[in-house]
């Protein structure tokens, strides 16, 4: 089903941007915005299949994925970066993203309009995210990256994929009825 | 076998020890003077020393020994059991753990001992002494064996003779032959040593570097009875033939020998004496022409019976002793009962029986996928096919799962030591009662669900029973009691946990929830709402705990472990006369029978077990609306969730008024009416976790995936139950529980 399995580059020196001159980063689309992410988080990208809703979460969690046999769960970006929810097409993919907490690793899917290609930007060509002017959270941001004299936005997969905030799967007003009035049941 | 292993395997040993010691000491607390039990308590701490010496952790063997040398003398009666006795060798026993857990996890044995460690330990042991004196002997080398105990020979010649074959495999079994002969030289002096060479190591093609082909003779002088000595190599009895000598008379050698046999050369009693010598072939082969010759003569039905046994014509004819003969049939009998044994258990480690247990559950998966996959494409023939293999399949399932089925007693039983320990320290008489111990669970689950009983007994004890002059003040034997009883029912074990204390003031709770704001002075609550209040995050804390007549240490903690394997607590309690909590937890946490239904695009699970029944809703159907909330099935009013409302995942293609589903389901003593578009019928259940991102989401218990490989989510009723009433409740409804 169109694969495009990519080599996890976990080697530290490949991240360090001192003995690394250039980093790979990916880029996709999500509400006509080419966004670009480091590519060491990413392990796979696949095309859409079924996403079987989660009831009673918020719009950021898509749902979750047969992937293989096991049940992964998918983040709608467009909803997590306050774009609104992603609408299926064709070109619709998810990218499978590992995320450490503590000594796990869980793996996320990233639901996104359009993958686009793999980019080289080199380490001068990387600058501080702005501090305002931006639709997208701050703390989303990693940095800005400078392509064809373009800034693309660096996300912070550690923000953006939290897994303490995506957890507290707020939204849920049920939640905090629960956790007041505990015990009946 | 690593030599990690080797350790893994003492402390998996020293742990059994231990846990049998403790038993044991339980046991002489009722009855001081039981043997079994004096026996035990002896034999763990020999055997942890003997171990211990293999592995050169001398502070081990230097601790045990003395309490070990204590209990000989309590055995033969030289010193008499008292409790302050016993309850030093419970403190000894702790210790015994303490010490072996910072030994083994110090890099080398030869790390010096905390010396903290060292310290209470020689405190312990001077405890031991009766006369207050320290009795610390110095290990082991003054073990002379008891006088008073006439199971052992005396030691007439001063040279034993140790023979030790190695195996080839001792190597790669992480066994050091030359620790055994060290540890030997620190209980006496090794006057000679041979060492023999396997005929094995000078075959030209056969040397293999990595296998041992050490035989070792030794000729050893020391203080020491043959148990101290077997002691020395019982960690080594699978890798070496052992055979331990008394230079004593040619019998008392043909004896000794009889009962180092190994297993696997136990045959017929002839070939048996043959082989160790005390019999020729010829006098064997005599002695067979004579029971040959008898049999002969009787018919040959009744053969077997009429048969004389070999060892009679041999001593008939007088070439052998009785005793010696008598000693050969006991090793006879003694490897036939263990080879049974062994035949009755095997121990597997827990992870390969969980990898099975996954595997399974794929192939569950995969038949279901099979399933699918023959129904479109229509090919009848094969349907009768399919049912075979998914028969075998939920066999299998229930087979493998069974194999992680244990008994909760095991578990139940180190309770008593809590018990015990607690109700000393608060100075509180308090009885354990344990019932059920039998009923049979994962022991995953049964490993989760211990943190959570501690926590309810602890509650029981600390806060639950009071003092014996409260109690005789209130009327109420000075013993109190905490019983702890187990049962199946419907797919679930249920452990209940009760006690005959002071019991829970609801009106304190009451007071206490309004005061942090949990609930509002003009709520209405039921009594078992209130009761309930205190499994509420909020009155957790210990100090509200103890103004509120006790309980509620953790309590929300304990609801949260449980509901975290699908359980769930209830709790009464009458106020003067005692609480009781109730746990239901689902019997295993990977397969489960469950029934799949729609609503909405969606399919949902509901565990087959919660199933009461399902009724089509319709006119027909004797199901009417009673309220917005309640349905009256043939009499009864039930409660009713429309999954496609709570989920707002109605289907806007499905026309209105189509005809709708009622399942019935059922959690603790509740009963609830799920509303669904559609039945689709029962299915084994792989319950996949959903992962950390849901691990805050309630009422969804997992995901499984189905044969078309889509996912369906598993619903956890009482949670949805619970669900439903907090929006009913904010919508401004008054609360009910059914």
């Amino acid at each position: 089903m169109g694969e495009m399995v990519l080599s996890n580059r976990t080697s530290a020196a490949a991240h360090s941007e001192v003995d690394d001159e250039v980093t790979q980063y990916l880029t996709f689309a999500v509400s006509d915005e080419r966004l670009a992410m480091s590519i060491d988080a990413v392990k796979e990208i696949i095309e859409t299949p079924a996403v079987t809703r989660v009831p009673m979460t918020p719009d950021y969690i898509r749902g979750v994925i047969n992937l293989r046999g096991s049940v992964v769960p998918v983040i709608d970006l467009g909803a997590r970066l306050g774009r609104g929810p992603v609408v299926l097409t064709k070109r619709s993919c998810i990218v499978l993203v590992e995320v450490h907490v503590g000594d796990e690793a869980h793996v996320l899917g990233m639901l996104v309009d359009e993958v686009k290609n793999i980019l080289e930007i080199a380490r001068e060509d990387i600058k501080p995210p702005p501090e305002f002017g931006s639709e997208i959270r701050t703390d989303f941001i990693e940095a800005m990256g400078r392509v064809d004299e373009v800034f693309v936005i660096i996300l912070s997969v550690d923000h953006v994929l939290s897994m303490q905030e995506l957890a507290a799967l707020r939204r849920l007003s049920q939640e905090a009825a629960l956790g007041g009035a505990d015990g009946e049941s | 076998m690593s030599l990690d292993s080797a350790r893994e395997a003492f402390l998996a040993e020293v742990a059994e020890l231990l846990q049998s010691m403790e038993d044991a000491l339980l046991a002489l607390e009722d009855d001081p003077k039981d043997p079994e039990s004096l026996n035990e308590v002896f034999r763990a701490m020999h055997t942890i020393k003997g171990t211990g010496g293999v592995f050169g952790y001398d502070s081990i063997v230097d601790f045990t020994h003395t309490v070990e040398t204590l209990m000989d003398q309590v055995r033969s009666g030289q010193v008499p059991l008292t409790r302050p006795l016993i309850a030093a060798l419970f403190e000894c026993r702790d210790h015994t753990a303490r010490l072996v857990e910072a030994i083994v996890e110090a890099s080398t044995p030869e790390a010096p001992l905390d010396p903290e460690l060292a310290r209470a330990g020689d405190a312990l042991l001077a405890q031991l002494s009766p006369s207050g004196k320290a009795a610390r002997a110095t290990a082991p080398s003054t073990a002379a064996p008891s006088a008073a105990d006439p199971k052992y020979l005396p030691v007439v010649s001063d040279l034993w003779m140790i023979t030790l074959k190695f195996k080839h495999d001792t190597f790669r079994d992480g066994m050091d032959p030359l620790s055994f002969l060290r540890y030997l030289g620190s209980l006496g002096d090794l006057v000679h040593v041979t060492t023999l060479l396997d005929p094995e190591a000078t075959r030209e093609d056969g040397f293999d570097p990595e296998s041992c082909y050490l035989h070792f003779g030794i000729g050893f002088r020391g203080e020491v009875d043959k148990p101290t000595l077997a002691g020395v190599f019982e960690f080594a009895d699978q890798d070496c033939e052992i055979r331990i000598l008394e230079p004593d008379t040619a019998q008392s050698k043909y004896l000794e020998l009889l009962a180092a046999v190994p297993d696997d050369q136990v045959g017929w009693i002839g070939d048996l004496l043959l082989r160790i010598g005390a019999l020729t072939q010829g006098e064997l082969d005599r002695a067979l022409e004579t029971q040959a010759a008898e049999s002969g003569e009787a018919s040959d039905g009744e053969e077997a019976e009429r048969k004389r046994r070999i060892g009679e014509i041999l001593i008939e004819q007088g070439s052998i002793k009785p005793a010696v003969v008598e000693q050969a049939a006991r090793t006879q009998e003694a490897v036939r009962t263990r080879r049974q044994e062994e035949a009755h258990f095997i121990r597997v480690d827990a992870q390969r029986l969980g990898h099975l247990i996954d595997l399974i559950g794929e192939l569950v998966t995969s038949s279901a996928a099979i399933r699918v996959l023959v129904k479109r494409a229509g090919v009848e023939d094969m349907n009768e096919v399919i049912d075979g293999v998914e028969y075998l399949v939920s066999e299998i399932r229930d087979n493998a799962l069974q194999l992680r089925m244990v008994p909760i007693g095991e578990s139940l039983s180190r309770f008593k030591r809590v018990v015990r320990d607690a109700s000393r320290e608060l100075s509180k008489e308090i009885e354990l009662v344990i019932t059920g111990g039998e009923t049979e669970l994962d022991k995953t689950v049964v490993e989760k669900m211990i943190d959570p009983l501690t926590h309810l007994i602890r509650n029981a004890i600390d806060h639950g029973i009071e003092t014996p002059e409260v109690r005789r003040s209130h009327g109420k034997p000075s013993q109190g009691t905490v019983r702890i009883n187990a049962y199946h029912d419907s797919g679930h074990i249920v452990v209940e946990i009760a006690d005959d204390g002071a019991g829970l003031d609801a009106e304190r709770i009451r007071a206490k929830a309004e005061a942090v704001g949990l609930v509002k002075s003009d709520d209405v609550l039921t009594r078992e709402e209130t009761l309930r209040l205190i499994f509420a995050a909020g009155l957790s804390t210990k100090e509200q705990a103890t103004n509120l007549s006790g309980r509620g240490v953790g309590m929300d903690v304990v609801r949260r472990n449980i509901e975290a394997l699908r359980g769930t607590v209830e709790l009464d309690s009458h106020l003067g006369e005692g609480t009781l909590v109730t746990i239901v937890l689902p019997l295993t946490l990977a397969i489960i029978d469950g029934f799949l239904v729609s609503a909405g695009p969606d399919q949902y699970v509901i565990p087959l077990a919660q199933v009461a029944e399902c009724v089509e809703m319709g006119a027909a159907s004797g199901i009417k609306r009673h309220g917005e909330h309640y349905i009256n099935l043939r009499g009864e009013v039930l409660p009713f969730i429309r999954l496609t409302e709570l989920f707002e995942n109605a289907d806007p293609r499905r026309r209105a008024g189509r005809r709708e589903s009622l399942v019935v389901v059922r959690f603790g003593h509740h009963k609830m009416g799920l509303v669904v578009d559609a039945l689709l019928g029962e299915l084994q259940t792989v319950i996949k976790p959903l992962g950390k991102v849901f691990e805050r989401l309630r009422g969804v218990a997992g995901a499984t995936i189905l044969g078309t490989g889509d996912i369906a989510l598993i619903l956890d009723v009482a949670e949805l139950a619970a669900i439903a009433e907090g929006q009913r409740d904010s919508a401004g409804k008054r609360p009910v529980v059914t």
